[in-house]
């Protein structure tokens, strides 16, 4: 009797092991022996309109740490991560944890009786990938000290047991011509557990180590950059060693974005910046920053784009210090900011072609008309205190750049209004529905992450009373905290009580770019090229094309058209016709003549205006020069504008610069010229493609042999600082685990 | 003492008076008295246990050298138990005492600077040549036969042992039991409990004794805890028996990993197994002691429930065949004899199978006939020997 209980025991718990409970332990099997190692797929590169590599990968020697293989040595392994310490300058602690496989620990919440389970890492420093890859330690920077420290490394092996030494690839900058492109071109980092919680549980596995675009067209275009990983199932047994490949996908290089960037007109702007800053500073200006764009008129391809003071693009490989991004975001002119297109300023009269289309649009001026440019309007002078003129046309009122002339039609413009609200109609607001047109105050559709992208401002009835709404209680706030009577304390009294009105000195600002109309730089670039093409608002596109790593063209990206201007041709015309005048007319004196004074007009016609906006808080200004041209007798081609924040007039110290970056982009005045023909190339680059490329198509169950590490190599690949054979993979980080 | 040296003149009960030679001669009748049932279970778990053997050290990169070193393990036990079986057990029993002598001095050795020590219990003598043996499985038949003797010596013609037999028995128990918890080894020392208790409550003791008995066992066993008279690993092994169904147990490397990756072999087995040889938790040695002590797990995996329930169903084969026999036994020494060997079986084969199913603590019992081992061969064998020599003996 005993006996059949004791063996009925047995069977009854085996029969639960085997049959009922069986599916939950074969996953728990699988789970043991089967692993996941993870081979990164090198990341597609960036390159200008002519193939040039703005970004590529390099090879670097890579330090890592085999978890398994120092479980198995005494006091597991401690004495090998000491001496790793020691060579590599890291703290033995730091290095312990960052090696540490983390451990997931599930919490449960208990909240009004609902159960919620959250995962958190328990350590925090802490290796987030497979245990059964070896940990990257050392600092990815393909710097001489670090490959210095790698090979010390490399030849005392023996003291190093479980400490491998590989090549790896890290995001390389060659910076064609000197063209740095940092915020376009942005950056890329560790995944984050949100954009990780997006994808499925098997993907989460493969990729929770991955690097990925954080900023810029690393981010925008992640998808196609990235690749895809290779994925080596190995079996393992109890102590983490491998006893046989399962399944072997070998990683799929990220396919390559050609750029509309062109690198030597990139480098060009980016040193007329420079130059721009350094001439006002020399003048006793502050020149906080500078911002430039040039815009193919024609397609709204970003040919160049830049802000100074920037940062070199390789600052964020492998990863920024907080002391150095903190000095970065803390410098003047904010150099991690970039003010083309990532900030917005008021424009100063460089809006008045903007205005001047809404004023004819709604009627309240014609261009057969004339108009009175007093020295005098309502109080407010015109610039600079220069004399009036009386009744002149828009065209001269556009070259000389008369202030009273917008104030007056302003005011006019306001007062229809007003008498339309007081009638409880709705108000025109002709010249705010225009800049809207215009692409301000809208989201630009640069092909960048839109948070990066600014939309500027523009100010009207309706949205000023939300923001007074929104900020009232900051503004009254104000009026009782600051000195009374002093200049802020009058303004936020004044916004606290008023704020909610849109006055008519509100309108007749905005009509000259100042006051509540902020714009940045791309945006003017963008509505500049729809007066210089009759018409057309482009979503400005900074890539042109993706190109699989042989060089196949996987996807053409097609110029986007926003919308057309409301505005008739003839009207169109005249406008672009008296921003012609502003760099060539004698008489009236156009306001860029002198900075333009000897430039070819007969060969490349250049028509611009320029901006001189108020700061407030400074009696130095934010200096503007918007331009369009192409060759003369011709349709326009380029858009060029510059930005110089406090400095002095646009006139002197925006478009002067402005000027040079025609010279360089034409090769006048003994440059070479970007464009051989002075047009932006419509053909693709050929990417030269090794005979070995296509073995990286080859996938399967290799077993032992190693992958195929050559790869196409682009133009300007380099062998590597190194002296390696490019056969040895700028594309291709192999991590193997080590039996 | 003096019991031992009368028992040696003690005339046999049986009234056959052949000699030894002309016992083996005799063939056909011994052959025909034989259990065969009891041999058919044995073997057929002796060709499972090398099958399983050979599977499980077959990833270790040892080859076959495990398996024919228990092929030649259970050659040698088969002698043994023949030798066993051939010798009336009641000559057996006149030699009892130097029997019990010599195991008492195998586990003096064993403690002396040729012991050796596996898995934290010190309980192996270095034959060198990369063999040894464990004198704790010996004792085992040393002391069934010691306590079987006490209890038979002088019950012809009275109704219980008495009080003095009982502390004899105790006495008799104390050295090997003594010795052997210096080693340590747990999981011998409960095997002796149940022994003595089984052999004990069957020879017709009192209830109050029993039930005194089970006091003193738990008592015993609280001492035993919180003098510290475990070590560490051991109070582990039979703890994280209590928490294995928390499931953090199972994937953490500690205490609880030996038995959750058996578990997980086991059920990874299912109905039919995964096939001879073909074990990924077998083959990727996630279960340790695999060949020993958790041969049951690689039962479950490759061989799935069907095979892993037929080494179940053999084994509960020996043991009713083993409690027929001293149910049959024609004296009360074979007759305890035969309880005594089912005590040691039944406690053996229920922990070592239930520890791999995750339903008994961990401690270091091999399955008999299966698990990998020459002296639990040999003991094992040598006590079917001790069966079947009860049984000819028995039958008319």
């Amino acid at each position: 009797m005993l006996v059949v209980s004791l063996v009925a025991t047995l069977l009854g718990r085996l029969w639960y092991l085997q049959v009922l409970a069986a599916p939950q332990f074969r996953a728990a099997a699988e789970l043991n022996n089967v692993k996941d190692v993870v081979t990164e797929a090198p990341r597609g590169e960036i390159l200008d309109d002519a193939g040039r590599p703005l970004v590529n990968n390099k090879p670097a020697l890579v330090v890592s740490v085999d978890r398994i293989a120092l479980s198995r040595q005494p006091q597991q392994g401690k004495l090998v991560l000491q001496r790793l310490s020691h060579v590599l300058q890291v703290p033995y602690t730091k290095l312990n944890d960052e090696t540490t496989p983390c451990v997931y620990v599930k919490t449960r919440h208990v909240h009004n009786g609902k159960v919620t389970t959250t995962v958190g890492v328990k350590v925090n420093p802490c290796w987030s990938g497979s245990p059964y890859e070896p940990v990257p330690v050392s600092q990815l920077r393909p710097t001489l000290a670090a490959t210095r420290r790698a090979l010390v490394i490399q030849e005392m092996s023996e003291d190093f047991p479980g400490v491998t030494v590989a090549l790896s690839a890290v995001r390389h900058y060659p910076k064609p011509d000197g063209a740095l492109a940092s915020a376009m071109l942005g950056y890329i980092g560790p995944i984050s557990s949100t954009a990780l919680a997006q994808l499925s549980p098997q993907q989460q596995q493969i990729e929770r180590n991955t690097q990925v675009g954080l900023t810029g067209l690393e981010a925008s275009y992640e998808k196609y950059l990235h690749g895809k990983p290779g994925v080596k199932q190995v079996s393992v047994d109890h102590v983490g060693a491998v006893t046989g490949v399962l399944k072997n996908t070998l990683p799929t290089p990220g396919d390559d974005i050609v750029t509309n960037i062109d690198a030597k007109a990139q480098a060009d702007l980016e040193k007329q910046l420079q130059n721009a800053i350094n001439t006002a500073r020399h003048s006793g200006f502050s020149a906080d920053y500078a911002a430039g764009v040039v815009l193919n008129v024609r397609t709204g391809g970003v040919v160049a784009m830049a802000s100074d003071p920037t940062y070199p693009p390789s600052a964020f490989v492998p990863s920024i210090s907080g002391k150095e991004y903190t000095k970065l975001k803390n410098e003047k002119g904010s150099p991690l900011v970039d003010k083309a297109f990532e900030s917005a300023a008021a424009p100063g009269s460089t809006f008045k072609p903007i205005s001047s289309s809404g004023l004819i649009k709604d009627g309240t001026m014609s261009i057969n008309g004339a108009y009175d440019c007093p020295q005098n309007f309502q109080n407010r002078h015109n610039f600079d205190g220069e004399a009036g003129l009386g009744f002149i046309p828009l065209r001269t009122a556009l070259i000389v750049s008369c202030d009273t002339f917008f104030f007056a039609l302003g005011n006019t413009d306001w007062n229809r209004d007003s008498a339309l609200v007081r009638a409880h109609k709705k108000p025109r607001e002709g010249v705010q529905r225009m800049a809207h047109a215009y692409g301000y105050g809208e989201p630009v559709g640069l092909d960048l992450p839109s948070g990066e992208v600014a939309t500027g401002h523009i100010a009207d009835r309706a949205n000023t009373l939300l923001n007074w709404k929104a900020n009232k209680a900051n503004y009254c706030a104000g009026a009782a905290r600051r000195p009374k009577g002093s200049y802020l304390q009058q303004i936020d009294a004044d916004n606290c009580k008023f704020g909610y009105i849109f006055l008519p000195g509100d309108q007749m600002n905005e009509d000259v770019g100042q006051g509540t109309v902020t714009v940045s730089p791309l945006q003017e670039a963008v509505a500049y090229a729809a007066i210089a093409n009759g018409g057309t608002v482009f979503e400005p596109r900074i890539a042109k094309a993706i190109l699989s790593p042989t060089g196949k063209v996987i996807k053409r990206i097609k110029p986007q058209v926003r919308g057309h201007l409301p505005l008739p041709k003839a009207d169109l015309d005249y406008i672009r016709n008296a921003m012609y005048g502003v760099t060539t007319s004698q008489s009236p004196p156009g306001t860029a003549v002198s900075a333009f004074a000897g430039f070819p007009m007969n060969k490349v016609l250049i028509g611009g205006k320029t901006g001189t906006a108020e700061l407030s808080g400074t009696s130095q200004n934010g200096s503007w020069f918007g331009s369009f041209g192409g060759p003369a007798g011709g349709k326009p081609q380029f858009v060029t504008v510059i930005e110089v924040n406090k400095s002095n007039q646009g006139a002197i110290s925006a478009a002067p610069f402005v000027r040079n970056v025609w010279d360089d982009l034409y090769g006048f005045g003994g440059n070479k010229p970007a464009f051989p023909n002075g047009v932006p190339p419509t053909k693709l680059p050929t990417i030269r493609v090794q005979s070995a490329a296509h073995s990286h198509k080859s996938s399967g169950t290799a077993g032992s042999t190693p992958p195929a590490t050559s790869s196409p190599a682009s133009p300007g690949t380099s062998t590597g600082a190194l002296g390696m054979p490019p056969a040895l993979g700028v594309r291709f980080e192999q991590r193997e685990p080590r039996a | 003492m003096t019991d031992w040296s009368e028992s040696t003149r003690a005339a046999p009960v049986s009234l056959r008076r052949e000699s030894l030679a002309a016992k083996a001669l005799d063939r056909e009748s011994l052959l025909r008295q034989l259990d065969w049932v009891l041999v058919g279970a044995v073997t057929a778990l002796c060709v499972i246990g090398c099958a399983l053997v050979w599977a499980a050290t077959k990833p270790q990169g040892l080859g076959s050298s495990y398996l024919k070193k228990d092929v030649l393990n259970i050659v040698i036990g088969v002698g043994l138990a023949a030798v066993a079986c051939l010798v009336d057990y009641r000559t057996l029993r006149a030699y009892t005492p130097v029997l019990y002598g010599a195991s008492v001095v195998g586990l003096l050795v064993v403690l002396s600077p040729l012991g050796q020590t596996v898995n934290g219990a010190h309980s192996w003598i270095g034959l060198g040549g990369g063999f040894e043996i464990q004198p704790s499985e010996f004792a085992k038949i040393a002391v069934v036969l010691g306590i079987a003797m006490l209890l038979s010596e002088k019950r012809e013609g009275r109704a219980e042992p008495t009080t003095q037999d009982i502390g004899l028995c105790f006495g008799v128990s104390f050295f090997p039991v003594l010795l052997i918890l210096l080693q340590p080894d747990v999981g011998s020392i409960m095997v002796f409990g149940f022994i003595i208790f089984g052999m004990l409550a069957l020879s017709g003791i009192s209830g109050r004794w029993v039930a005194g008995m089970l006091v003193a066992a738990f008592l015993g066993i609280l001492v035993i805890v919180h003098l510290h008279l475990l070590h560490h690993y051991q109070i582990a092994r039979l703890q994280s028996f209590e928490h294995l169904d928390s499931k953090n147990n199972a994937s953490a490397q500690g205490v609880g990993f030996n038995q959750a990756q058996a578990r997980i072999a086991i059920g990874h087995g299912g109905v039919w197994g995964q096939g001879l040889g073909n074990g990924s938790q077998t083959n990727g040695q996630f279960v340790p002691e695999q060949q020993t002590d958790f041969i049951f797990s690689v039962a479950g995996e490759e061989l799935g429930l069907v095979g892993a329930g037929l080494i179940v169903v053999l084994s509960g084969i020996v043991m009713w065949r083993a409690l027929r026999i001293a149910r049959l036994a024609e004296d009360r020494f074979g007759m305890l004899v035969g309880v005594g060997i089912v005590c040691w079986f039944g406690f053996q084969i229920f922990e070592n199978v239930g520890m791999n199913l995750g339903i008994m603590p961990i401690t270091g019992l091999p399955l008999p006939f299966v698990s990998y081992g020459g002296t639990s061969m040999f003991a094992s064998m040598i006590a079917i020997g001790l069966l079947q020599n009860v049984r000819v003996r028995s039958v008319r």
